[in-house]
């Protein structure tokens, strides 16, 4: 339905959106693509949807060339794109309708297929209002329902739920999931969410740097990276440091082990268990750890794994991806050009917005207390202190308040594997946070 | 393309309709002017060789002309606004005609300061300007608008997507109308200005928009110069809508 040979483009500055990308996607699956902002996400669904040429390469979409035939696929495919789209002032019938036109379909059948769409999206007492009035989840059904009106073979969704709150993003999850059971609409759809990709697509792939590192089932890479992170940061890289490494994994310890500057991440079955061994073979190899910290495996370290980078990383070169950069490419000419920094510049401030919003749902609360204790490689003293504060009254009624909150978005909000996580988020009441302490007590 | 222009400028049109304030907003600035530039050089239409009873009279024409600039140089803002809201890609990727979607937005913009000229000739009228009031001058001027306006609007978006950025848009639509407005007899009659000025005057398309529209709506007529205003004004829009088209087509990058 979907095939990608060798797509290559690349901006005006000469650096690759898109780098020899290979894409073959069947009728009837969802694709996630998967990556940080910037990875050529969109650029890619933008060459997909005829919105921006190439520079070399072959795409077909529903049986129809792209760069020859870009009308016929423009037929055949529906976007939803990370801008809504609809007009705000047209009530949700006239923004139906008119998609309807620019489809060239008969009125009597706009008419039905608008009855059809609302009652699916279960949008019928929305219809007639204007769509400002409607909540950023319903404006996103009423994109789709758009995009849905002339009946696609192919759905393109870009970031479908990209500043959504949870219940609106798992609703989101449930439409998309129905149609392309119910009509085997095929659907590609980008996201830099791994739980997204998780729960809806039956292959992902992940990508960097506008290549693709490596595609497959969520299954598959999630269990290349199951268990537990652990991240000791060393003075420095040396053979000392190195050998140690070695020694963890020889000793099975850790079950794949991951350099970054002078920080290794090792990845094992057990966190709770592994760090103390970890430690204290450091300890006897006389190796001195500046910082310790355990987490389960996010987004990151299956980045890491794959493409040698982290999301945090790869965010800055984020510049040219956004939509302002396709537009100001080599159509917008050199008074394009001209404004293109500016530019670059309140992109990347919001994206980075969105990422800390994101990343703090799910990471924040546990992640500050972790920062606090990985000093115990030094002393435990640290460590007894924060675990004095924790038991204060203070303490209870503001942090643990908010972390209750944070860790019940948490469980709507993450699939099974992120439950390890809440333990360590709910510090004091953890059995394997009491252990642990036991164990440095010792 | 007739049908799918035809959809697009009925889109725009119900959304200048639920935004009745916006169109209101642009007609007071011309109004201003033409209240206090009338009285301020009402004492003008007393020098010898002034060809209009009031200063009034005279002005109005180039008050319409100033509303047309003011109301079409809007038409790239809000493609730009468009742009950013994604908008443009639902039109993109449908299947419909490249160019209806620079041309709606053209004709909608053209029939919004047409709209908007009547109103400050109905109130003209209202404050004792004396103007043709027959059908047939009155739709005659009104041409005269639609073009110029059509001519602007397509200026306007083909610099927004040449610039795509909206504040020096806005600059230059500033810029712009000013310069042109005094450079042409909208405000003082030609045989008043010093010679520079009365010959950059015979190269600015706006001042023979003015001329046609004082011939047919405040008078005398005079064919000849009706219909060079209106060659002018034709052959700009179209020279406009040609270039904003084609820029448009272009951003395909």
């Amino acid at each position: 339905m979907i095939q990608v040979d060798n797509l290559s483009k690349s901006f005006a500055g000469g650096q690759f959106a898109v780098n020899a990308l290979n894409l073959d996607i069947k009728k009837g699956e969802i694709f996630a693509l998967l990556g940080p902002n910037g990875a050529g996400k969109t650029t890619t669904i933008r060459v997909l949807t005829t919105l921006a040429g190439f520079d070399s390469g072959h795409v077909v979409i529903a049986g129809h060339n792209v760069d020859t035939h870009p009308e016929l696929v423009r037929a055949s495919i529906g976007l939803v794109a990370q801008q809504t789209g609809v007009d705000f002032l047209l009530t949700g019938r006239e923004n139906l309708t008119l998609q309807g036109h620019l489809y060239h379909l008969p009125k009597v059948d706009i008419k039905a297929r608008i009855n059809e769409l609302a009652s699916y999206f279960e949008l019928n007492d929305a219809l007639d209002k204007q769509v400002m009035t409607y909540s950023g989840g319903m404006r996103r059904k009423l994109d789709i329902a758009t995009a849905l009106i002339h009946k696609p073979q192919v759905l393109f969704l870009d970031e479908p739920t990209l500043g959504l709150d949870i219940k609106s993003r798992k609703s989101l999850w449930h439409y998309v999931e129905k149609l392309n059971k119910e009509l085997d609409l095929t659907i590609l759809l980008t996201t830099h969410y791994l739980e997204e990709a998780d729960i809806l697509s039956d292959r992902v792939g992940i990508i960097n740097n506008g290549k693709i590192c490596v595609i497959d089932t969520a299954e598959n890479l999630k269990s290349g990276i199951s268990g537990d992170a652990i991240t000791l940061s060393f003075e420095s890289k040396d053979a000392q440091t190195e050998s140690f490494a070695e020694t963890l994994t020889k000793d099975g310890i850790a079950k794949h082990i991951q350099w970054r500057g002078n920080n290794l991440h090792i990845y094992v079955e057990h966190g709770a268990s592994a760090v103390p061994k970890v430690v204290s073979m450091a300890s006897e190899a006389g190796l001195t750890i500046s910082e310790l910290s355990l987490a389960h495996p996010t987004l990151d370290d299956v980045f890491l794994r794959y493409t040698g980078n982290t999301l945090t990383d790869s965010g800055e070169e984020e510049a040219g991806e956004e939509w302002w950069h396709q537009w100001a490419g080599k159509g917008g000419g050199s008074w394009g050009n001209k404004w293109k920094d500016d530019d670059s510049a309140d992109e990347a401030s919001t994206s980075t917005e969105d990422a800390t919003t994101s990343e703090s749902n799910q990471d924040e609360p546990w992640r500050a207390e972790q920062e606090k204790w990985a000093k115990l490689g030094k002393s435990t003293d640290d460590w007894q202190k924060w675990q004095n504060q924790d038991t204060s009254p203070d303490k209870d009624t503001t942090n643990a308040d908010a972390q209750t909150t944070a860790s019940e978005e948490t469980k709507q909000d993450e699939p099974a594997w992120k439950a390890p996580q809440e333990k360590w988020g709910q510090q004091g009441e953890s059995d394997d946070w009491k252990k642990w302490q036991k164990d440095s007590d010792k | 393309m007739f049908n799918d222009t035809l959809h697009l400028f009925n889109k725009y049109l119900k959304i200048s309709l639920r935004t009745p304030l916006w169109l209101l907003f642009n007609l007071i600035q011309p109004l201003i002017w033409l209240i206090i530039f009338g009285q301020l050089f009402s004492n003008m239409a007393q020098l010898p060789g002034f060809p209009a009873d009031s200063y009034m009279d005279f002005f109005l024409p180039g008050v319409l002309i100033m509303t047309v600039l003011f109301g079409s140089s809007w038409s790239g803002v809000s493609l730009l606004r468009e742009i950013t809201a994604g908008a443009v890609d639902k039109m993109l990727v449908a299947p419909i005609s490249r160019i209806s979607i620079v041309l709606s937005r053209i004709m909608h913009s053209a029939v919004q300061v047409m709209a908007q000229a009547l109103v400050i000739l109905i109130v003209a009228a209202l404050i004792g300007t004396s103007i043709n009031a027959s059908v047939f001058s009155i739709l005659a001027g009104l041409l005269v608008i639609f073009l110029l306006g059509a001519g602007f609007a397509a200026l306007s978006n083909g610099f927004a997507i040449m610039i795509q950025r909206e504040e020096p848009l806005v600059v230059i639509g500033n810029l712009m109308t000013l310069p042109l407005m005094f450079f042409s007899t909208a405000m003082v009659p030609a045989s008043f200005m010093p010679d520079w000025i009365s010959f950059l005057s015979t190269i600015n398309p706006i001042n023979y928009a003015v001329e046609a529209v004082r011939c047919t709506l405040i008078g005398p007529f005079n064919a000849a110069d009706y219909f060079q205003g209106l060659i002018v004004v034709m052959a700009f829009a179209a020279a406009t809508l040609y270039w904003a088209v084609n820029a448009f087509k272009g951003l395909r990058d």
